[in-house]
């Protein structure tokens, strides 16, 4: 694909430590001889290296590596759900209220307003305090909480591209709000909803933990990275290694996520710089 | 006395890998002589400009001979650099670009000068004053503690040329320097300019695409196309008795017209009473009560300089504005008394054409699908009558149908522009709309669309509604014209009457604009 190949090198080293990471999550298991959730009773505690664990053990005698993994698997997974369901918000209220412009537009800005103004986190642990917890309420939660910022970028976007005259000259032809929606506005906001996805995905991941850090997540025996620091944080005098690993993946995850998304937002500008040289050149005529 | 200066650069050749950019120009700058560099955009006039300055982009390989007071100076070499600012100065295309936008005026011309002319702090102060004295900046003491954005273009042009003076340079390189300007600020700028050169003996090298505006100041002419001189001389040999068919067209592009007088018993189809607008935050109308009328067939001008409100009345007219108000009928059906179905339905009658082609078209459609998008909106027809349709409306612009499955990205700015005429015809329209439809173009292209829309309006009797800031532009296919200032039509006419005999001062001005040796009214077209 040419987009990739025009990639900084250094987001495109990125997508790479992510795939290898995500192939690792789902094919390490393979390599490994023990279950994430069968206890060994010969190895309680046991540092890495003892008896084939290789990130040791935990205090029913868990395998530290593939619970790691599994860990892995889970936070990934709904990181990415999450994300999605926040792009798929954020991308149409965004679209809709650029494309509105007026009243309606400034009237849901505000409504973004409110929403940043709520402590959000607070409102998300009631929510799945009280009500049962299901993965739908919990990606819906996590969606809910990074879905704002993407709404508001989507949105100034918007409010761009319903005065590009290609958009006027589609409503001048006499199209309806929705068919400049769906034709005009949807399309051009895409590659940059995507671009944003890397990164609302660290953040999504890093709700997910912190929910599982408070018991708030997914349930015993199912693990994620959240989940596991919080098991680890018990164990931390008899088995550090129990927190540093996910620790250190989930580190190690962030981290390639942040610099991606450094590395994309360059490109975005580099590309943003080459579509106004483009554009000067007609005036230079 | 000033001594006399005088460069001399030949067999300039400038090329990106085996592509010739430019190839063995020559060129002779004398003090107190301007000479015009005039070409289309990738003609290689500023590439020529930046060469002379020493400053080719990396990427580019340039050489030629380089003499300077009879002195050889290696193309490119250090002392080469060394010319800049001592015997080239700069004056910038876009002087908001070319000025740091966080320090005042005074602060930037009295670095420029500790540093170039080794001035104390003081000295500097008093000099810069008098820089701006110079380019006759109003209030030159208050001027020097204002930050460039609270300065209009023109004024902003003053400052930068005050810039480019302020290290003594004995020729001044001044490229498209109005063409972000009004023509009546441009003009002035240009006046200075002319000022500066026969009061100060300066060089002057004046690089535009447009020709009629150097032939007004240049002594001397180049014309260049694709990086080769086709044409240079004497300005009044060049204007009276252009050679090359080039040169020819560039002229033609800017020659008035005289279309025959309206079109008289034609019904009505447009018309518009006491339109009012005011944008948001606005303290004055960009539109103060309005009215025009448009007959079928007709063709009608909207001129007026930026800022006077013809594009917010093309708008209004389109029914693209919130806010404004006002009654419209389109043949006898009220606009206002339509539900937003029945506007939908009813703007099938009329196209619009916008200014820049480049942001017209969705860069994500195919060119087929850009033109049957009309046809697609009011559901006519299916997927390959659209198709076919959208072929024969090609071809009545003049583009081939193999362009159908291609991207706007693939072609260029005059392209682009026949392909949203297309669409703007789709679905038949009695009206077209054409928001400064040409000013974005080069003026090869604009001589070739205005033909195209002339065409049109004859074969399909299509009526035009043209706004534009460009006269000439306008008397080529409108046969009447209104004139407007500060959001009032100040005058309206034929084009002949309105061009020929202006009445209000300030058509008289928009016409007094235009360089003199333009402004005969000739019978063409």
């Amino acid at each position: 694909m040419q987009t990739l190949r025009s990639l900084p090198p250094l987001a495109r080293r990125c997508l790479a430590a992510l795939a290898l990471l995500a192939a690792l999550c789902w094919l390490g298991p393979l390599l490994s001889a023990y279950e994430p959730h069968s206890p060994d009773w010969n190895s309680l505690s046991v540092p890495p290296g003892v008896n084939g664990h290789w990130f040791g053990t935990d205090a029913i005698g868990r395998d530290v590596y593939a619970r790691t993994l599994a860990g892995g698997r889970l936070s990934l997974t709904i990181g990415l759900l999450a994300s999605v369901v926040a792009l798929v918000i954020g991308l149409g209220y965004g679209a809709t209220a650029g494309l509105a412009g007026g009243t309606a537009e400034r009237l849901m800005v505000r409504v973004l307003d409110v929403f940043s103004a709520l402590p959000f986190l607070l409102v998300v642990i009631l929510l799945l305090t009280l009500f049962d917890r299901s993965m739908g309420l919990l990606l819906l939660a996590i969606g809910g909480y990074v879905w704002i910022d993407l709404a508001r970028v989507m949105r100034a976007e918007g409010a761009r591209l319903r005065e590009a005259p290609f958009v006027l000259a589609a409503q001048a032809a006499g199209a309806s709000f929705s068919q400049r929606l769906r034709w005009h506005v949807l399309p051009n906001l895409l590659p940059l909803a995507f671009v944003y996805l890397g990164m609302i995905l660290p953040q999504a991941i890093l709700v997910e933990s912190f929910l599982g850090f408070l018991g708030l997540s997914v349930d015993e025996p199912s693990a994620s990275w959240g989940t596991l620091l919080a098991e680890g944080v018990q164990e931390l005098d008899t088995a550090p290694w129990t927190l540093l690993f996910p620790a250190g993946f989930l580190v190690v995850t962030l981290a390639v996520f942040q610099f991606l998304g450094d590395g994309l937002r360059d490109w975005m500008d580099v590309r943003g710089e080459g579509g106004r040289a483009e554009r000067t050149q007609p005036a230079a005529a | 006395m000033i001594p006399h200066t005088h460069i001399e650069l030949s067999e300039l050749r400038v090329t990106a890998g085996a592509r010739e950019l430019l190839a063995g120009l020559s060129l002779e700058l004398h003090g107190g002589e301007c000479v015009g560099l005039v070409g289309e955009s990738g003609s290689g006039k500023s590439l020529t400009s930046l060469a002379l300055l020493g400053l080719l982009p990396a990427g580019l390989r340039g050489q030629a001979r380089l003499r300077v007071d009879g002195q050889e100076i290696g193309f490119g070499s250090r002392e080469h650099a060394a010319l800049r600012g001592r015997v080239f100065g700069l004056v910038p295309q876009d002087p908001l670009a070319a000025l740091h936008p966080l320090r005042r005026i005074g602060a930037q011309l009295v670095e420029t000068l500790r540093i170039g002319r080794c001035m104390s702090r003081q000295v500097a102060q008093v000099e810069a004053e008098a820089l701006l004295t110079r380019v006759q900046l109003p209030d030159p003491r208050q001027a020097m503690r204002k930050y460039p954005h609270t300065f209009s273009g023109g004024q902003r042009q003053r400052i930068a040329i005050a810039l480019a003076l302020a290290t003594q340079p004995r020729i001044l390189i001044a490229d498209e320097p109005t063409s972000a300007l009004d023509a009546r600020i441009a003009r002035e700028i240009l006046d200075l300019l002319d000022a500066l050169r026969r009061e100060e003996n300066l060089g002057l090298l004046l690089i535009s695409h447009d020709l009629p505006l150097v032939g007004a100041y240049a002594q001397h002419v180049l014309v260049l196309q694709r990086g080769a001189v086709v044409e240079r001389g004497d300005t009044r040999a060049v204007f009276t008795a252009p050679q090359h068919a080039y040169t020819r067209e560039l002229l033609a592009a800017d020659q008035l017209h005289a279309l025959p007088g309206p079109a008289t018993g034609a019904p009505v189809l447009l018309q518009a009473e006491n339109l009012r607008m005011r944008y948001r935050g606005a303290r004055i109308d960009a539109l103060g009560g309005v009215s025009v009328r448009l007959h079928r067939g007709e063709g009608l001008a909207l001129v007026g300089e930026s800022g006077s409100g013809k594009s917010t009345l093309g708008r209004a007219l389109l029914q693209l504005l919130r806010g404004a108000s006002g009654r419209i009928t389109l043949d006898g059906v009220a606009l206002d008394s339509l539900d937003a179905v029945g506007l939908r339905k009813l703007r099938r009658r009329i196209g619009v054409v916008f200014q820049d082609p480049y942001a017209s078209l969705d860069p994500r459609l195919s060119i087929a699908d850009v033109i049957a998008e009309p046809l697609r909106i009011h559901g006519i027809g299916n997927a390959a009558t659209r198709r076919a349709q959208a072929q024969e409306l090609l071809e009545t612009v003049g583009l081939d149908a193999d362009a159908l499955d291609r991207y706007p990205h693939q072609f260029s700015g005059g392209q682009r522009q026949r392909i949203a005429i297309a669409r703007a015809l789709a679905t038949s329209p009695d009206l077209l709309v054409c928001d400064e439809a040409v000013s974005a173009l080069d003026a090869h292209h604009r001589a070739s669309i205005l033909a195209l829309l002339s065409r049109l309006k004859r074969e399909r009797g299509l009526a035009l509604l043209f706004v534009t800031h460009d006269l000439a532009a306008a008397s080529t296919v409108a046969e009447r014209i209104a004139v407007l200032e500060a959001g009032r039509i100040v005058e309206t006419g034929s084009t002949v009457e309105v061009l020929g005999n202006p009445q209000h001062p300030h058509t008289r001005a928009l016409v007094a604009a235009r360089p003199a040796p333009m402004n005969a009214v000739g019978a063409g077209a």
